[in-house]
């Protein structure tokens, strides 16, 4: 009898290709994956938006520091949870003696957004094998979104794109721990009027400026911008989910309504 | 509560919903085609979404509003957006941004 598993049902993109298969053993694993061209380019092409993200961990350090938790604590926040959002809501929650439930709940709310990458990434990944698919999703951030959309539609094999990923994730996670590790003993050094903050939105723009080359992505863009501002009165930061899907909605019906303009 | 345990029973459970959010929809279209309205609609997440992370961290706030004056920070996303968009490069972008918001400030300081 023949015994089926997940590697026989989907030939995975990542062992397929040249001889070269993945292989088990963790240290080879990781000397192959570290040899990897696409790999190394992942990592070097997130460095700046590493630079962008100093100030975001720094300020989580400092967040972990008022929640009153030791450096593991402050690690475990990093490394686990690995979301500025939800970290820094945490922190202000724990601090303030929230009960824990809500402290969950809020967020979860703030990582919906997460649903989202996860589906409008999950073509491109769906060749690759389901562990590679955990440790993507792992390291999925709003930056490493952007920047594997973006890669996988230059027209990157899932092979060379999940390898990519592989290593603009690390990067981003590397990064962030030795930010929220510095924020948490020497936060406060960074005087405030450096408005170092401002660093976060300005990777974020880097990172859909070139989306900006068509009526739907700029229609979703703008649309988003207004509703977030629209909808500011809703709870828990409801609103940037909720614009979210009002930017969606509003590029894919200008989408379909260019498709019909020019079937005419 | 103890609050280490308190830390701790948050970061694992908030750790580990996050980490089944970022891997729902890969694993459900893992073994199932995506309806191509979806795909559609999903082209725009980007864009729609770090649209929506972006302008409350330029807006004053909170609650946000739009000042009457453009603030330095608005001015210098528009000088971010322009140099993103003519040189898809982040350093660049960092680079440009952080001088104008800089230069800004510094000039609506000294007009007062």
């Amino acid at each position: 009898m023949e015994i089926r598993t997940a590697r026989d049902r989907a030939p995975s993109a990542l062992e397929s290709g040249r001889q070269e298969r993945v292989p088990r053993v963790l240290p080879f694993f990781v000397r192959k994956i570290y040899r990897s061209k696409d790999f190394r380019e992942g990592f070097a092409d997130m460095l700046p938006a590493c630079v962008g993200l100093v100030p975001f961990g720094l300020v989580c350090g400092v967040g972990a520091v008022a929640a009153g938790a030791s450096i593991w604590g402050a690690l475990g926040m990093s490394a686990i949870i690995f979301s500025g959002a939800a970290q820094i809501i945490a922190a202000q929650l724990l601090a303030a003696g929230a009960p824990i439930a809500v402290i969950i709940l809020t967020c979860v709310v703030a990582g919906l957004r997460f649903l989202m990458y996860s589906a409008a990434i999950a073509p491109y990944l769906r060749p690759l094998p389901p562990r590679w698919q955990r440790a993507l999703a792992f390291l999925l951030t709003d930056q490493a979104f952007a920047a594997a959309i973006r890669r996988f539609d230059a027209g990157a094999n899932p092979r060379a794109g999940g390898l990519h990923f592989l290593g603009a994730g690390f990067a981003l996670w590397l990064c962030w721990q030795i930010t929220n590790v510095v924020g948490y003993f020497a936060g406060n050094l960074v005087p405030a009027s450096w408005s170092m903050e401002f660093a976060v939105p300005l990777c974020f723009i880097a990172l859909i400026a070139p989306h900006f080359k068509s009526a739907p992505q700029v229609g979703a863009g703008v649309l988003a911008g207004v509703a977030v501002v629209a909808l500011d009165g809703l709870p828990m930061r409801l609103n940037l989910i909720a614009a979210g899907v009002v930017g969606i909605l509003a590029g894919t019906a200008i989408d379909l309504a260019q498709a019909r303009w020019t079937r005419r | 509560m103890d609050p280490a345990l308190k830390l701790w029973l948050v970061i694992l459970v908030v750790g580990a919903l996050n980490f089944f959010s970022r891997l729902s929809f890969i694993a459900f279209f893992a073994r199932r085609s995506m309806p191509p309205m979806l795909a559609l609609a999903l082209r725009y997440v980007p864009v729609a979404m770090l649209t929506a992370l972006i302008v409350p961290m330029v807006l004053p706030g909170p609650p946000m509003v739009v000042p009457d004056v453009p603030s330095p920070k608005i001015l210098a996303t528009l000088v971010a957006g322009a140099v993103a968009w003519l040189t898809h490069s982040t350093l660049k972008t960092l680079v440009a941004g952080m001088i104008a918001l800089w230069s800004l400030q510094a000039l609506y300081a000294a007009i007062g």
